[in-house]
């Protein structure tokens, strides 16, 4: 009876427990507001930022495009505007700003860079602290990225992209 | 005296074992509605007979091949081994797994997953993983799949992952404790709404077109075990326009399959043939075809593996006729239900808390 008691303690404990937590699947924590802005129009779009406030602002996309993704471990969205796309993902039914893809160059990150600026201009702007992969030089800060993929000395892609506590 | 502390101890352990178990069942997400795609993987092991092609890979297999038109059109026997996200490790050794059980002929894999080099998400993983019966197999999977912050205990003895649900426990979890409804139609999840499909972004440019050594490593052991078995290898990309699939990828696959002599068939670039109306045959904008979509890509693929391979007509064999008779049933039904259910409310209601 004491074995049996001890045992079903044991149970107990396993079931309340050390272990990860079930609402840990989807998200590994809160969307939080930090790191590199893209400012457009007087508008700023932090990454991991709640999104509905900032589309109302932003106006009607020029395209509008969602997918679920399988078995629903979220709605990704794709709003398209003038210059630049902004993707959004979900958290608890609600959309938070994952990412700005440049598409020409009619809008420069807040310290001048876009499409077709060299690798000197992106360093002279986000200085040497980078991760460089295959032309693709990555700036952090705090829960945000910044890339540009250089390809002939040239900026040929710009991306905002959210980091840690995103999907 | 020994001897009696020897049975009650191991009486206690049992029990212990026993209560153990059953609160891992009851802890364990069955997967019966909302995200259904968790039960794919173990729906297979109530197959009683076997297949002559085995399809392995991600959503784009389950969603857009109809295994009851290969049937009706052709006479093939097939069966879907696909989960949400599979990643190509979890295709070979779910196809390893599956040659324990049987030899098909043909295997079809869809090659969407290489551009995954890495395990990318734990719920997906899950998804493919829990459903898998316990083997040196998925000890091998699970150790391909699992995230840095995951660990191979919480696969094997699943209570320690979910132990916290005990909070969320619903009817469901009682109702399906030791039995799940068939829910698929040989791994073929069936949609019959509609959802044209608009405009699609691009692909952003990527730094690198290279799919990854660990896909290669992958696609050339799963060449191997096909070869080892017998088996012709199918490389197919199914037509999905999302998400993007690059030219650069594609033309890798046609060097792949011609330097390894098999065959790839992209799906996208055969609309035409297909006949699939981007309008009518998808019920998510274009991610994933319905019904009607996969009816008309499987007709026309069926008629491919029966003119390139040979394939049987097994629709005058006896055991078989009576077995996919309840299957052409059951695929009839759920159809029938889906589209009356569309006809009541105008969409899918049993789909409505999670795509609304």
């Amino acid at each position: 009876m004491k074995k049996l008691s001890l045992l079903l303690i044991l149970l107990v404990l396993i079931l309340s427990g050390c272990g990860k937590s079930q609402d840990t699947i989807n998200v590994s924590a809160d969307p939080k507001t930090h790191g590199f802005i893209f400012e457009v129009n007087g508008i700023s779009i932090a990454m991991n930022e709640k999104a509905a406030p900032i589309i109302e602002k932003l106006g009607k996309p020029k395209a509008y495009f969602e997918a679920d993704s399988c078995a629903f471990q979220g709605k990704e969205k794709t709003y398209t505007y003038n210059g630049f796309e902004l993707h959004t993902y979900e958290k608890d039914k609600t959309d938070y700003t994952l990412s700005i893809i440049f598409l020409d160059d009619s809008v420069t990150t807040k310290e001048g860079i876009t499409l077709s600026s060299s690798l000197s201009d992106v360093k002279k702007a986000y200085g040497d602290k980078f991760k460089q992969d295959k032309g693709l030089y990555t700036y952090e800060l705090d829960k945000s990225k910044l890339s540009f993929l250089i390809e002939n000395d040239e900026v040929t892609s710009v991306e905002y992209k959210a980091g840690d506590g995103s999907k | 005296m020994k001897n009696k502390k020897l049975l009650i101890g191991l009486v206690t352990v049992l029990i212990f074992v026993v209560i153990m178990y059953l609160f891992q069942q009851l802890l364990m997400p069955k997967y019966m509605s909302g995200i259904v795609e968790g039960s794919l993987i173990e729906e297979y092991y109530k197959e009683t007979t076997k297949h002559d092609v085995i399809f392995i890979g991600d959503c784009e297999v389950y969603e857009n091949f109809s295994p009851i038109t290969l049937w009706e059109k052709y006479g093939i026997t097939s069966y879907i081994r696909g989960s949400a996200q599979q990643l190509i490790w979890q295709s070979y050794y779910l196809l390893e797994e599956t040659l324990k059980f049987e030899k098909p002929k043909i295997v079809v894999f869809n090659v969407l997953s290489m551009e995954y080099n890495e395990p990318q998400k734990e719920a997906y993983n899950r998804m493919t993983l829990d459903g898998m019966k316990l083997s040196i197999t998925k000890l091998k999977a699970i150790k391909a799949s699992m995230m840095e912050d995951e660990s191979l205990i919480d696969y094997l003895l699943p209570i320690f992952r979910y132990h916290s649900r005990w909070s969320e426990l619903t009817e469901e979890d009682f109702k399906y404790l030791f039995k799940k409804d068939k829910l698929f139609s040989n791994g073929y999840y069936m949609r019959a709404d509609v959802k044209a499909a608009g405009t699609v972004p691009a692909g952003k440019k990527l730094p690198d077109y290279q799919f990854g050594s660990n896909d290669y490593y992958y696609l050339d052991k799963m060449v191997k075990l096909c070869r080892d078995n017998n088996i012709q290898l199918v490389l197919i990309k199914a037509p999905a326009l999302y998400p993007y699939w690059y030219e650069q990828w594609d033309s890798q696959m046609e060097q792949y399959a011609k330097a390894n002599n098999l065959m790839y068939i992209n799906f996208l670039k055969l609309t035409d043939k297909t006949g699939i109306d981007y309008n009518k045959d998808t019920y998510d904008g274009g991610l994933h075809l319905n019904v009607t979509g996969a009816e008309k890509l499987s007709d026309y693929f069926g008629n491919i593996l029966k003119t390139s391979y040979g394939l049987e007509d097994r629709r005058n064999d006896e055991k078989l006729k009576t077995v996919y008779q309840g299957k052409v049933d059951f695929y009839n039904n759920m159809k029938e239900s889906q589209y009356k259910e569309i006809q009541a409310y105008g969409y899918l209601k049993r789909f409505s808390n999670i795509n609304q």
